[in-house]
């Protein structure tokens, strides 16, 4: 499946299990979408405000320490790049162009959030940490094979690559939260 | 100059200053020795926050350090002490603190 298929995936009505097997349900592979830079721009900062969105309301409806910490390092980070994007699009003169992929991410996370929104407790812990590794698999790919190869500018290639590895550690840390999550709680005996 | 060499010998060595660089959400070098009275400088070259924390019986917290900022550390005990990104836990470095 392409790196825009797993984005697209996101957008289709989300449940753990659709984000957790898109790749096996999806249709079949098609071309990586050709963006121009204003339009890689464009996806990068909806991506980042995405999470950021979903990081604030998951601060609000989660009792996890961990989940809670894990939140809020989403809202700094994601807040960060976008902050550098920002500051490169206004250097370089160019305005990113909302586009397909961005308006899928966009109805995607519209999407994640009802799905969401009637959980609670644990339940809404594990659904929202597993919803994060699906999402960060997702944009890891999309960095990987759409936007740093279509990207024809240097700078803004150069920030994705400086992403990436926080993309990366991003994915590990929810990985071993949803581990910590799906363990049977110690009794503490 | 053998009294500049008594007073050299007397004062002992010299405390140094170490730099762990944080970049590409990992501390380099990962693992460091010092001897007790060195500093140990972390620079922050990421675009994302970080810090350096041990929570050990040696402990210490640079705080947040944004791009380009620093954190210090004076090692005043022996030991090995094993930090983290109290950000990004996935991040490990540890600090070996030998005797003078």
């Amino acid at each position: 499946m392409s790196a825009f298929h797993r984005l697209a995936a996101l957008a289709l009505p989300f449940t753990l299990t659709a984000a957790l097997h898109a790749q096996a349900t999806s249709p079949a592979p098609a071309p990586a979408p050709d963006l121009t830079d204003p339009e890689v721009a464009h996806v990068a900062v909806t991506a980042n405000s995405i999470d950021i969105d979903l990081a604030k309301f998951a601060e609000t409806r989660t009792h996890n320490a961990a989940v809670k910490q894990f939140a809020a390092t989403m809202i700094t980070d994601h807040a960060a790049v976008n902050a550098q994007a920002g500051a490169l699009a206004k250097k370089l003169g160019v305005t990113p162009a909302d586009n397909a992929v961005s308006q899928s991410l966009q109805s995607g996370a519209a999407q994640a959030r009802k799905s969401l929104e009637p959980l609670s407790g644990a339940a809404f812990d594990r659904a929202y940490i597993a919803r994060e590794v699906a999402y960060h698999q997702a944009v890891l790919d999309a960095i990987d094979k759409v936007l740093i190869p279509t990207t024809e500018n240097a700078e803004l290639k150069k920030l994705l690559e400086d992403v990436r590895p926080a993309v990366a550690t991003h994915l590990e840390h929810a990985k071993q939260l949803h581990t910590q999550l799906a363990a049977p709680a110690k009794t503490g005996q | 100059m053998i009294l500049w060499l008594l007073l050299l010998l007397a004062i002992g060595p010299v405390p140094k200053s170490h730099t762990v660089e944080i970049r590409g959400m990992e501390f380099h070098p990962a693992e460091l020795t010092v001897t007790v009275g060195d500093t140990v400088v972390w620079i922050n070259h990421d675009i994302v926050p970080h810090t350096a924390t041990a929570s050990t019986s040696i402990k210490w917290d640079t705080g947040q350090l944004t791009q380009d900022q620093t954190g210090r550390y004076l090692a005043r005990k022996a030991g090995v002490a094993h930090y983290v990104c109290a950000l990004h836990p996935t991040m490990k470095g540890t600090l070996v603190i030998r005797k003078e």
